[in-house]
């Protein structure tokens, strides 16, 4: 599926999201060369647009069916007995042809390393790398790759990619909170409660080991644990602003839908090596028409700066979850 | 070094020059959200060096800190600026960002790393990894209860900083909203976040210093200082960046009086003290994430210096 996007730039892969066995199977007809896909109870985002251990099985077998790769968030941050049950998923991963592993805490980064020297990591958006320092501290921590935001322009990519020895991801399509992904406690702020760690095996599910014992609890409230119902959205509930002890305003937080569609050639030319798109919630249908636009914009290298498509993203297009 | 060490963070030279520290170990200076906060050390080479000078001078461990968010555009500053301190006698540098924390490693070995909390230390194997690129303190993630700081720290050993006081960091942004009000108020940047801001809805609040976003209460363990001490921890944060130099002295005061009391296995608290921790306490208090509850929680002993959301507007009070 790679392509070449001019004279001077490789294309970039493109990195679809997907919640359900069917999102899966949208974003490879849409022109997907990857998937990645959240393994139940282990990314961040919640149970929402996660799959579970037989739906992961299916997808994997379809992605490779098509000569393309599955990649999976294990991005949540486990506690230390969790972290014993999220490297004992490891194996059964690499046994289903899995190679490719999202995570989001530097410490699980480096055991990974480590404990499975096979396995290509990718430091999470959740990690908050920015800059070309930050992509060398990955570099050096051993990862495959590390994702950065649609919010690092081309022009800051191209210093970035000074760095070698690890793969660039940029989340093209995505919505910019106020508060920086990976650096927010607000939603824990006002309500944080444990939660059942969802089973993932079978077997777990059937009752083969004590309730709540080995599968462990998560706190729903943090982005950064996962969990069910993960984050409140407190950034977009309107509030009132009081300053100096008076009521001055009632808004919301800014935040707004990046979608660099127009910047995919000018990304290629700097360097970046996966084009990512937000959006494991997303419908299956608007999942295709979203994928289908990046996969055209790559395939005609669109001219740097030309905005035809990004004027034409609809509305409906705006990622409401991870 | 006495048995513990109490701190703070101090943005800039005014600041620094209107506080009395005397009840302080140490300060950070510097503001982690914003280049153009008010005359911002990190952004003045020539106040930092005044800084840690009168630090020095005041018998006061001398500490920088760093932006917990930046972009390349930053980084030649950064290196100007660790270079400065290095050269000036500061005795650590906090760091909440993993590529200037390899920067500081790599080109600044001779400053001890401490790490802050907006570096998500959440695991002992996050924190060994960070000790590989020279941190010698660690401030976990607000989220962690003590529980799990514990577990952390028996697991791998780590020297924890704690907020044991003040409002505690809940967020960080590329842009500022509160310049969307500087013809609206007539106020420029950077005198918009001089002012006090709290964003408020329902039963929470939260404080606005422009980039970045603190808790609406001030987190206080008064009370579990005892506790903070028989579980080992020695480092104690009174966050004051975007608080008053009355705030910052008073509340030390108490806090200092409260770890030689508790030190000496006393538990028992002025009455006074709670007077002035409830009279700089805007909307209250709460005890973080340290009990496992929402951050805003409070489950201390003293339910009448919770406070009410109802303070924030004076015309309400």
């Amino acid at each position: 599926m790679k392509t070449c996007l001019s004279d001077h730039a490789a294309a970039p892969v493109l990195l679809a999201p997907a919640g359900s066995p069917e999102a899966v199977r949208a974003a490879l007809d849409a022109g997907a060369d990857a998937v990645y896909v959240g393994l139940a109870g282990w990314s961040r985002g919640g149970a929402r647009g996660e799959l579970d251990w037989n739906e992961l099985v299916a997808a994997q077998r379809e992605v490779a069916s098509v000569g393309r790769t599955l990649r999976v968030a294990l991005n949540t941050i486990p506690k230390p007995h969790e972290r014993a049950q999220l490297f004992d998923r490891i194996p059964a991963l690499l046994d289903l042809g899995i190679q490719e592993v999202i995570v989001n805490d530097i410490g699980i980064l480096a055991a990974l390393r480590r404990r499975f020297p096979e396995l290509l990591l990718t430091a999470s958006i959740g990690c908050g790398a920015q800059t070309v320092a930050d992509v060398a501290f990955f570099r050096d921590l051993g990862a495959h790759a590390v994702v950065l935001p649609g919010t690092v322009s081309p022009t800051e990519m191209r210093e970035i990619r000074t760095v070698r020895g690890i793969s660039v991801e940029i989340m093209v399509h995505m919505v910019e909170e106020f508060i920086l992904l990976g650096k927010c406690s607000m939603p824990s702020y006002v309500h944080l409660k444990p939660s059942l760690l969802p089973p993932v095996f079978p077997s777990e599910a059937a009752g083969d080991m004590p309730e709540g014992a080995l599968r462990g609890l998560r706190q729903t409230g943090s982005i950064k644990r996962g969990g069910v119902g993960v984050c409140f959205k407190i950034c977009q509930q309107p509030w009132e602003l009081f300053a100096d002890g008076q009521r001055v305003d009632a808004r919301l937080f800014p935040s707004r839908q990046i979608s660099q569609i127009a910047e995919v050639r000018a990304y290629a030319e700097a360097g970046v090596d996966v084009l990512k798109l937000q959006g494991r919630s997303l419908p299956v249908n608007l999942l295709a028409s979203l994928v289908r636009s990046y996969r055209e914009a790559i395939d005609a290298g669109a001219p740097v700066g030309i905005e035809t498509r990004s004027a034409a993203l609809p509305a409906a297009w705006t990622v409401v979850g991870r | 070094m006495s048995r513990y060490e109490l701190n703070t963070t101090i943005a800039n030279l005014r600041d620094l020059r209107e506080s009395d520290l005397r009840d302080y170990d140490a300060v950070y200076l510097g503001d982690i959200y914003c280049r153009l906060y008010e005359a911002n050390f990190l952004e003045r080479l020539g106040d930092l060096k005044d800084g840690l000078r009168i630090l020095r001078d005041q018998g006061k461990r001398p500490y920088v800190t760093t932006y917990a968010a930046p972009r390349n555009d930053f980084l030649p500053k950064v290196r100007k600026m660790l270079e400065a301190s290095a050269a000036a006698g500061a005795e650590a540098v906090e760091v909440h960002n993993l590529g200037i924390l390899k920067i500081a490693h790599e080109e600044f070995p001779e400053l001890p790393v401490h790490v802050g909390g907006f570096a998500n230390v959440y695991t002992a194997p996050g924190v060994e990894v960070l000790r590989g690129f020279g941190a010698v303190r660690f401030t976990p993630n607000y989220e962690l209860s003590l529980e799990e700081i514990r577990e952390v720290t028996t697991e791998c050993g780590a020297s924890m900083e704690l907020l044991v006081h003040g409002k505690m960091p809940l967020g960080i942004s590329d842009y500022c909203f509160l310049l969307e009000y500087e013809e609206k108020w007539g106020i420029k940047c950077p005198d918009l976040c001089q002012k006090e801001l709290f964003v408020k809805q329902g039963d929470w609040a939260m404080k606005s210093v422009g980039k970045g976003i603190l808790s609406g209460k001030d987190v206080c363990m008064l009370e579990h200082l005892p506790r903070l001490l028989a579980e080992g921890h020695r480092y104690f944060r009174i966050e004051t960046v975007s608080e008053s130099p009355a705030y910052r002295s008073e509340v030390a005061a108490v806090y200092h009086a409260a770890l030689e009391r508790a030190g000496g296995g006393e538990r028992e608290l002025d009455e006074g003290w709670w007077e002035t921790i409830r009279r700089h306490a805007r909307i209250g208090l709460c005890n973080g994430f340290y009990f496992g509850k929402s951050g805003m929680d409070y489950a201390g002993i003293r339910p009448d210096a919770i406070g009410s959301l109802s303070t924030i507007s004076r015309a309400e009070s």
